[in-house]
């Protein structure tokens, strides 16, 4: 079959459209994807993640996957950041460094995400982010990361990217999985089949909320994640089955998505001109932990 | 009394990554043994690089479920702990005693919305 991809931003109307994609080769077995990119005007370079977690699927069921007709300026963007060498395009060397490049990760691979984010995060990659900022979107970063490695149930690992534009001194980094995505989680843990995306998701943001059934807390990841995008005036999207979230100038916003994009992904937009300390509550002293 | 047992977080990891479950996991392990046998415990995260919730909830949060509030505070301490990572593991170290005193609260029946237009 033939799809002809539109438009891609980093917004709900992206993943829109890669939901559609993804509906349109649910049934594709042992057959042949064309991916054209004619009639694609912009793409958001992080949200080469998602788009790799919709076409992992489409491959795993025995079916190639050829990307046809990029335009130029993309198709420079797209090869940048490795995403279009998985499909027989010559890599391109980041000159400017402002790539986090596409990664494929497996859930045990946390030590390789480990020297992937210190490699494209520190120094080179990311020259103008403080030092104290770099560790604390680290931590975050894994905690993302480190939700979907616990509750994705992805078969086909973690996808990563990520851009940075020195201009708006802004970088965005998608980390989306090819899983169950969060209403599966919660219905399971409810034992309840009809819960919506969109109340999922909510359930699943409040402090203290987790799915784990192994008497261990938890819940507190994305709260985290929250608190750090409050102080750092970032962005945070996540995006899971039909429900979208955008946590935008310390404002919340849900929507459902015209569309079952099958898995999760979760954008962080950072601020990387900040210099602000982070402190996620009161000092505390190390005897007061207790 | 017996001197305190330090107990090297990045060695029982075997590196400086504590974010994952199973991490966490082996250092409960470790220190609910001693703390069993009513021994003072320091936990040392010298050489720790990146800390996070998933990891310190399986380490410390679930001894909230094994022993009392009052003989956790008085047999464990920690040290080579920035204020960040002091901060992350306060945060921990409330959410699981809120949990383990009131697990009904997170255990609720749904009580939101349903839809199965899905």
């Amino acid at each position: 079959m033939i799809h002809y991809l539109p438009t891609i931003y980093s917004n709900q109307e992206g993943y829109e459209r890669l939901a559609e994609l993804a509906m349109a080769t649910v049934k594709l077995r042992a057959d042949r994807l064309e991916l054209d990119f004619s009639h694609v005007g912009f793409f958001d370079a992080n949200m080469a993640s998602p788009l790799g977690a919709v076409l992992a699927r489409v491959a795993d069921q025995f079916s190639a996957v050829e990307i046809v007709n990029v335009p130029e300026l993309i198709e420079r963007v797209l090869r940048k950041n490795g995403f279009l060498i998985q499909y027989r395009y010559q890599p391109l060397e980041d000159a400017n460094r402002t790539t986090i490049p596409f990664r494929r990760l497996q859930r045990t691979d946390e030590g390789l995400f480990e020297d992937f984010l210190q490699r494209h995060l520190r120094g080179k990659g990311i020259p103008r982010m403080s030092e104290g900022l770099g560790k604390v979107f680290k931590q975050k970063i894994f905690e993302v990361f480190q939700n979907a490695v616990i509750h994705s149930e992805s078969e086909l690992g973690i996808f990563v990217c990520g851009q940075f534009f020195p201009q708006k001194q802004r970088l965005d980094l998608t980390i989306a999985d090819a899983g169950i995505g969060i209403r599966e989680s919660v219905r399971r843990y409810f034992n309840n089949p009809k819960i919506a995306s969109v109340p999922a998701i909510r359930w699943a943001l409040q402090e203290g909320h987790t799915t784990k059934k192994d008497k261990q807390p938890g819940g507190l990841g994305l709260k985290f994640l929250q608190d750090f995008v409050r102080l750092n005036t970032g962005r945070i999207h996540i995006v899971s089955r039909f429900g979208f979230y955008e946590f935008n100038g310390g404002k919340e916003a849900f929507a459902n998505i015209a569309g079952d994009y099958p898995g999760t992904a979760v954008t962080i937009e950072v601020n990387t001109a900040d210099t602000a300390a982070y402190r996620l509550a009161m000092e505390v002293s190390h005897k007061g932990i207790f | 009394m017996s001197d305190p047992i330090i107990v090297r977080v990045f060695d029982i990891v075997g590196g400086p990554l504590c974010v994952s479950t199973e991490d966490g996991q082996h250092v409960h392990d470790k220190i609910a043994p001693l703390l069993r046998d009513g021994r003072k415990v320091v936990l040392s995260f010298e050489q720790v690089d990146t800390l996070i919730s998933a990891f310190l909830n399986a380490a410390i949060g679930q001894l909230y479920g094994e022993f009392p509030e009052d003989r956790i505070r008085e047999l464990v301490s920690v040290r080579d702990l920035d204020e960040e990572d002091t901060a992350v593991l306060k945060r921990v170290v409330e959410n699981a005693k809120a949990y383990f005193k009131a697990p009904k609260k997170f255990d609720q029946a749904w009580k939101e919305e349903v839809g199965d237009e899905e």
